[in-house]
């Protein structure tokens, strides 16, 4: 009887090994075995090497690699290790809730954080003031003042870049839809308030036929909403979208439809596939935000602070908007198709 | 008489096999030169154990029905639902109190429509619970027009802090709600007619009910229950985000089924423990954990657990054929 039980003991044993083996192949069980040339954490070696939690809201949008490739390259440049971990379900508050809590557990020298919720992640946030850990939040706002630095885009100036292109696209006239992206969300609110209020300010004769549906989390839930909708009013004249997920379900609604091309079309953030929607003339205008800039200060104000500089409440990381006539300048092409090689060494 | 204090030893290394999982778990990530320092730490484990506290209150309702041979598919939207509730009542300006007896009530609601749909329709539980999935969703979004809820912050948003008032409790008030519960629910399923019926009836519907168990009764008060549990775990959700959001825990559902499972019970019914499938809920927790300290890609943990999950089923299964 005993077998049975050694068996299973046996099993598990192998099967834990497998899996410590997997992720890094030099990750020593024994302690002795530190290999030396690894560039992630060398535990114990003499001068410690400052350690970054880089926390987005997601890990498999275009979008959060950039952050990523902006964060490592920082992370290069000042000699410190940058820890990414994002939530294991795309937008779950409560998983990005625990991943800050174990950052804490771990001891990281600082935390850059994303967060889902201007509210939930609060209390996360002031834990780790609590165990003297410095917090840098980027992209999207939180609420209280328990952090150094809020490193994001201006957000309704890009609402407003947003607006004026398509009054500009429609020449002051027609129908057009507000998709808005998920309630809650403090960063697409305020392009979706600075598109709404600027259009109907500067443009007063657009109609704004769909202006409180909400595309959800997903390039799905985006493509129903916009097929539901284009069902519903075949002949808008316009779209707008206030991110890259609901930019691209709403641009397979609109190529499913054959209407690619002939609604004019401005949306957010970039991605291969929007680029080419650019390109093929099926987006009129792509707001760009500049996530590797983003990434690459948030790891930087956090170092600079821990070392005991002064750093600014708030960065502005800057909109452009990307069309057809200027996409293939310098300048643009490094927005719209970023160099994630860093990602891959 | 030979074979008594053979049968005893047995009866020991069946009870700490269960555990090896688990020590395993923990060992792993304790031998890891980058964390090993700080895995252990106190502070480390009680925020385990606060993120355990959702999925092993939800455990605890899923053991009895799976055990009763039932599945709940809804479990997660109930959760979500109930936290809703919870934050809704104590946003209209209801006392605290009352708004986590709505929340539990109303996860208890669900689970007693579901057990009176299994029973009544004569439908299979999966069906039934993967309508309610979709019902029980929607109505929280609806409830929360589509967006969160910021109820003001009130005691209940202590329930699952990790730094508790008054800190002589050490762990968060949720924490031991959790252990409290888990004991009682396991007397319960030892010790009660109720609990032995639940095995009766997961073991061999007919037999049991030709033996005189009410296995309608039973079916529908297990549901209930279970329901009553996760709509506890929805008003610890809401306590722990500050806010009602009724998109949260999505697919959760299946790391409750997946604790279950992993700690022994059996998705055709007449088996499964209290202590193995709160095992399997801390398995879960520390291998996240451990993971996210490790600074290990999303992709590792979810292979890992998903080879986990088949590990053990597989190995109880070796286990049962050598027994039988």
């Amino acid at each position: 009887m005993n077998f049975q039980v050694k068996f299973r003991i046996l099993a598990a044993a192998a099967l834990l090994a497998a899996a410590c083996g997997g992720p890094k192949a030099d990750a020593p069980v024994p302690a002795g075995a530190a290999a030396a040339g690894t560039t992630t954490n060398a535990a114990g070696a003499a001068p410690k090497t400052l350690t970054i939690a880089v926390i987005p809201k997601g890990t498999t949008h275009e979008f959060w690699k950039s952050i990523h490739a902006g964060a490592v390259q920082a992370g290069r440049e000042m000699g410190v290790d940058v820890l990414w971990k994002g939530p294991q379900k795309e937008d779950d508050r409560a998983q990005q809730i625990t991943v800050v809590e174990d950052v804490i557990s771990r001891g990281v020298d600082g935390i850059v954080l994303a967060p889902l919720d201007d509210r939930a992640l609060v209390r996360p946030v002031q834990d780790a003031g609590r165990e003297k850990i410095p917090v840098v939040i980027m992209d999207s706002g939180l609420q209280g003042k328990d952090y150094l630095s809020f490193v994001a885009t201006d957000n309704y100036q890009g609402g407003i870049l947003a607006a004026r292109r398509m009054g500009e696209l429609l020449q002051g006239k027609g129908r057009i839809f507000r998709i808005r992206y998920q309630a809650g969300s403090a960063s697409t609110t305020d392009r979706e308030n600075g598109f709404l209020e600027t259009l109907t300010k500067e443009f007063p004769a657009i109609k704004v036929l769909i202006q409180d549906q909400y595309a959800g989390a997903t390039t799905e839930t985006a493509y129903q909403l916009a097929e539901n909708l284009l069902g519903r009013f075949p002949d808008v004249d316009g779209v707008f979208c206030p991110n890259e997920s609901s930019t691209f379900g709403t641009l397979r609604a609109l190529q499913e439809a054959r209407l690619a091309g002939k609604v004019k079309f401005v949306g957010f953030d970039s991605s291969p596939k929007l680029v080419q929607a650019l390109r093929d003339g099926h987006l009129h205008g792509i707001v760009l935000q500049n996530p590797v800039k983003m990434g690459y200060l948030g790891v930087l104000q956090i170092v600079k602070a821990i070392r005991g500089e002064k750093i600014p409440e708030r960065i502005d990381t800057g909109v452009t908007l990307a069309t057809l006539e200027n996409m293939d300048t310098p300048e643009i092409k490094a927005l719209l198709s970023p160099d994630l090689s860093i990602l891959e060494k | 008489m030979t074979l008594r204090p053979k049968i005893k030893i047995q009866t020991v290394l069946n009870l700490v096999a269960p555990f090896m999982g688990l020590i395993l778990v923990i060992a792993l990530f304790s031998a890891m030169p980058d964390v090993q320092s700080r895995f252990l730490r106190a502070a480390n484990l009680k925020s385990v154990a606060t993120q355990s506290v959702i999925v092993a209150l939800g455990a605890l309702g899923m053991t009895l029905v799976i055990i009763g041979g039932g599945i709940d598919l809804s479990a997660a939207s109930n959760i979500a639902l109930s936290s809703v509730i919870a934050a809704y009542a104590i946003n209209a300006g209801l006392p605290p109190l009352l708004g986590l007896v709505l929340g539990i009530l109303t996860g208890g609601l669900i689970g007693l429509v579901n057990g009176t749909l299994i029973t009544r329709l004569k439908l299979v539980p999966f069906i039934i619970t993967m309508g309610m999935m979709g019902i029980a969703r929607g109505a929280a979004k609806w409830i929360a027009r589509n967006q969160k809820i910021d109820a003001p912050l009130t005691w209940i948003n202590e329930l699952m802090s990790k730094s508790p008032h008054p800190p002589w409790l050490v762990l968060a008030p949720g924490v031991w709600l959790m252990i409290v519960f888990a004991v009682v629910m396991a007397v319960v399923l030892r010790y009660t007619v109720f609990g032995r019926h639940i095995f009766a009836i997961g073991s061999n519907e007919a037999a049991a009910r030709l033996c005189g168990v009410r296995t309608v009764r039973t079916k529908i008060l297990f549901y209930t229950v279970s329901g009553l549990f996760l709509g506890l775990a929805g008003v610890m959700e809401f306590s722990r985000l500050t806010v009602g959001d009724p998109t949260v825990a999505v697919g959760l559902e299946l790391d409750i089924i997946a604790a279950v499972v992993i700690g022994g019970g059996s998705l055709s019914g007449g088996e499964g423990s209290i202590m193995g499938s709160m095992i399997g809920v801390f398995i879960m927790a520390f291998l996240r954990n451990g993971c996210t300290m490790m600074g290990w890609p999303n992709y590792i943990q979810e292979i890992i657990i998903g080879v986990i999950i088949v590990a053990a089923v597989a190995l109880d299964q070796v286990r049962h054929r050598r027994t039988a």
